[in-house]
């Protein structure tokens, strides 16, 4: 098995390289900077198909010894193949060079370039370590380092005020959950004595040694953890406000990366969660309300990547209920499906946003939206994809969710999900038609003859979205492949039978789109939605359900007072402390400054005495005497 | 009273009159003088236990060269010309006590000590010590020789005078 | 035979001159004088403990003079120091030399 870990090592090893490489010597060579970044996530890229290939069962770790302890076991690093993490590793690089080579387009002429393509490195070494890690403090560290990338790509534009307080918003509201996470690892290294994931998931099982209180605790803490980092339940809102960065970047962390870093755990420690059922039913009602809000506000959203990026809440919830009911492969489906038409949306909205120069979907529409074609492929079939219609993949991933859930979860569950699966067709739709069609043309409606280089950037830009496009047409067939990979033993799952679960999506599918069409499609349509009838209502969802509200009037103030208070105690107590403190050492080296009165002899004197004093003492002492 | 103590007897007479000399006068050629004095007692110190070379090394290095540098500096730095200030009583006495303080607890500490007190050993002539310096010695040997070159060549670059205004040796 | 006590009595009262010197004298070129004293001591207690049996003679013998080279290197380089110091500060007298006064 050495050539797969190699393998895994080089995926690793090479965007780190690149990333140090771009920051720390490229910064003033743009062409240089992109092509070593792209070049490194080819090998990358390259590695990781190797690894599909290779690792078509079981599983091989190989692990060194980091932090040795005291009664000889320790902390190791390493990294762990087996089919599900090669598969994600895969996804992620794939997704990360679509959006390299995509943003050579995007991000062209920008003065960052080239810091632009250190970050997105850095971005991909982080999460592939994360992906292929052994041991779950190694997976806490990339976990991190991952929120670090994030923050900095998402502050990209930090001369901005609002990339610069949406960075800080994500890094912060992601870090209220990986205390848990920490304090989970540290539980778990203090009762095994390492954090090795084949081992813990072994103990937490059927014959291991942890109790299943203990495994309770221990997954709930992960989980919060995951709740932060998948943007889930109470821990959203900096998702949406995170597209203040350049439009490819959304596309990364949306997609296969960061957010899809928290699903990705819990499949990776999906022994451990199962074994705690309680925590499971907390995690999947949880992601039902999550589905069912986050599907309520992209309804209303005016802005076409914000609507994206609630449905990226809401399709990551999708997962996580499924990984909640219990099965791996159905969730995993959907995290790969997703990742390919969540990028192809992002990407293909940001052209539109390119040329438009705005986010807002009413504005992109008198922009002759249309001219744009890869643009408005990709947008369609994306869409197609996440309103779950057939052929494309959303619609067999969405099927495997549903059926586990039908399975697994009770009637209520399903009701839930299905009403998320009609509103999320219902928003699809709504955000295609209001980008696309309609919309008073105003500026010129020949646009002037494009650059040469301009028709470098649209190429760059265009083939990304078009291979993305296909893929949504492909990946939906993966499904039984993948099912057949991740838990060889299961019943693959006939999504394909169309009994009455998929009959019901379908047609929640097309009521939801006929409904989107009836009020902005259609000609002479009002371009206004029945949401809309209710202001306070409408005002509620638009407003993250006033979550950000509540979180500014209870935790930021409550925060505010702790932090006067610690300034406080820091400023009379601390420093009352520390000035004391100075206050006495001058006094007493004014005292001591007379001994060093500048006479040699007086230093000879004392030096003597002293030595003296001390030869006698240590014989006495030694008992010469 | 055999030779060797009577030797004995009057070098370490010498000695210590040398060295009370050396510190007591108020002149400091009259302070060499006494210096080599002391010098000369030691190494019939050294003599009476045997160890002729080691006496003649004495009285070559000390009596002969360090003495003499010693004079060539006074020369170079004494102001004669300037009357000598009183001497503090505070600081006579003082300095008195804590020299005799720390002379005492040493002869207490050096007289409680178990030494070996066996009859004397065969001494070693310069034959034998040469050897030892050439065979386990030897580093040893050769440090010494480096450190007293580069004493040498650093003596030399301190004392010298720079050139006038340039700040440059 | 000379006893050991006479001879290690000579030299703690030598070592003792030495420091009496060192710690009165004003004169850089005294106090160096009255340092190459207790030195002189020190081989002499050197000399005497090794000139009985159990104990390899010909070693003291190397050890003082050791002693001796690092002491003329030490006196050299004081002097020549002397004469350094003499020449920016016109003076030689510690008591004056106290610009290292903390």
């Amino acid at each position: 098995m050495s050539g797969p870990i190699q393998a895994a090592l080089l995926a690793q090893a090479a965007p780190l390289a690149a990333s140090a490489a771009i920051l720390l010597g490229l910064r003033r060579h743009p062409a240089a900077a992109a092509a070593v970044a792209i070049a490194a996530l080819g090998a990358g890229f390259a590695a990781s198909t190797y690894l599909v290939l290779a690792v078509a069962n079981g599983s091989a770790m190989a692990q060194a010894v980091w932090l040795p302890m005291a009664d000889g076991r320790g902390l190791a690093f390493g990294v762990l193949l087996d089919t599900l993490s090669t598969t994600m590793a895969l996804v992620v690089s794939a997704v990360t060079l679509a959006v390299m080579v995509y943003s050579l387009g995007y991000m062209a002429g920008d003065p960052g370039f080239a810091r632009y393509y250190g970050f997105l490195s850095l971005f991909a070494a982080a999460m592939l370590g994360l992906v292929l890690a052994s041991n779950l403090l190694q997976t806490l560290v990339f976990w991190e380092l991952v929120g670090l990338a994030s923050f900095l790509l998402i502050g990209f534009w930090f001369d901005r005020p609002g990339p610069a307080a949406a960075a800080r918003k994500a890094f912060i509201m992601t870090r209220v959950g990986d205390v848990g996470f920490l304090l989970g690892v540290l539980l778990l290294i203090r009762t095994l004595g390492n954090a090795t994931i084949p081992e813990l998931v072994a103990q937490a099982g059927p014959g291991g040694a942890f109790s299943p209180r203990f495994t309770a605790i221990v997954a709930s803490l992960l989980l919060m953890g995951v709740i932060g980092k998948s943007a889930q339940g109470p821990l959203f809102t900096w998702l949406p406000d995170a597209m203040e960065g350049p439009t490819p970047v959304s596309a990364l962390l949306h997609s296969a990366t960061m957010v899809a870093a928290g699903v990705y755990l819990v499949a990776r420690l999906h022994g451990l969660f199962a074994a705690a059922p309680d925590v499971m039913r907390v995690l999947l009602w949880v992601s039902l309300v999550t589905a069912v809000a986050a599907a309520t506000m992209a309804m209303v959203a005016e802005d076409i990547k914000r609507v994206l990026a609630y449905s990226s809440i809401s399709q990551l919830a999708y997962m996580l209920m499924a990984l909640a009911a219990g099965s791996v492969a159905a969730g995993f489906f959907h995290l790969v499906t997703h990742a390919g038409f969540k990028a192809l949306l992002f990407l293909s909205s940001g052209i539109f946003i390119h040329h438009a120069h705005s986010n807002a979907m009413r504005e992109i529409a008198a922009h002759s939206p249309t001219r744009q074609r890869a643009a408005t492929i990709g947008l369609v079939s994306g869409s197609l994809a996440l309103a779950g219609v057939i052929p494309f993949s959303g619609y067999f991933s969405k099927e495997a969710v549903l059926a586990t859930l039908g399975v697994h979860a009770g009637a209520a569950a399903l009701v839930l999900a299905y009403l998320g699966a009609g509103l999320t067709a219902y928003y699809a739709a709504r955000m295609v038609f209001l980008t696309l069609r309609g919309g008073q043309q105003h500026g010129s409606p020949t646009a002037p003859h494009p650059t040469l280089a301009q028709q470098a950037a649209a190429t760059m830009m265009g083939v990304p979205v078009l291979v993305l496009s296909a893929l949504t047409l492909i990946l939906g067939w993966t499904g039984s492949w993948l099912a057949a990979r991740l838990s060889p033993g299961a019943e693959p799952h006939a999504a394909l039978e169309l009994g009455a679960g998929p009959l019901t999506a379908l047609a929640l599918a097309g009521l939801g789109i006929a409904l989107a069409w009836r009020e902005y499609g259609a000609k002479g349509a009002a371009r206004t939605g029945f949401v809309d009838r209710f202001p306070a209502l409408r005002a509620f969802f638009a407003d993250n359900w006033y979550l950000d509200r509540l979180y500014g009037a209870s935790v930021v103030r409550a925060a505010g007072w702790l932090s006067r208070a610690a300034r406080w105690h820091d400023q009379q107590v601390l420093d009352g402390a520390g000035d004391g403190l100075a206050a006495g050492t001058t006094r007493g080296g004014r005292m001591l400054a007379r001994v060093q009165g500048g006479q040699v002899q007086m230093y000879v004197a004392i030096a003597v005495a002293v030595l003296v004093a001390l030869a006698v003492w240590l014989a006495y002492a030694e008992g010469l005497r | 009273m055999n030779p060797g103590t009577l030797v004995f007897g009057i070098s370490a007479a010498t000695a210590l009159v040398g060295a009370l000399l050396a510190v007591g006068l108020r002149n400091i050629f009259h302070n060499i003088l006494g210096f080599a004095l002391a010098m000369l007692g030691v190494a019939g110190v050294f003599l009476g236990l045997g160890s002729d070379f080691l006496a003649a090394v004495f009285v070559l290095v000390y009596v002969g060269a360090v003495a003499i540098a010693m004079v060539y500096a006074v020369m170079l730095s004494h102001p004669l010309d300037q009357p000598a200030r009183p001497r503090s009583a505070a600081k006579v006495w003082g300095a008195a006590g804590l020299a005799a303080g720390a002379a005492a607890a040493l002869w207490m500490l050096v007289r409680g000590a178990p030494w070996a007190a066996g009859p004397p050993v065969e001494p070693v002539g310069a034959a034998g010590i040469g050897a030892r310096f050439l065979t386990d010695y030897v580093l040893a040997f050769e440090l010494i020789s480096v450190l007293l070159l580069v004493a040498m060549m650093g003596a030399v670059m301190v004392a010298r005078q720079n050139r006038e205004g340039t700040g440059r040796w | 035979m000379v006893s050991l006590n006479a001879v290690l009595g000579v030299a703690t009262m030598l070592f003792g001159i030495g420091l009496y010197g060192l710690l009165q004298r004003r004169s850089l070129v005294a106090m160096l004088i009255s340092l190459e004293l207790m030195l002189a001591a020190v081989s002499m207690n050197v000399i005497a403990l090794t000139s009985r049996a159990g104990a390899d003679a010909s070693m003291g013998q190397v050890v003082v003079l050791i002693l001796i080279g690092v002491a003329a290197a030490e006196a050299a380089v004081a002097l020549s120091l002397f004469v350094a110091i003499h020449r920016s500060a016109h003076t030689i007298d510690v008591e004056q030399l106290s610009e290292m006064k903390g």
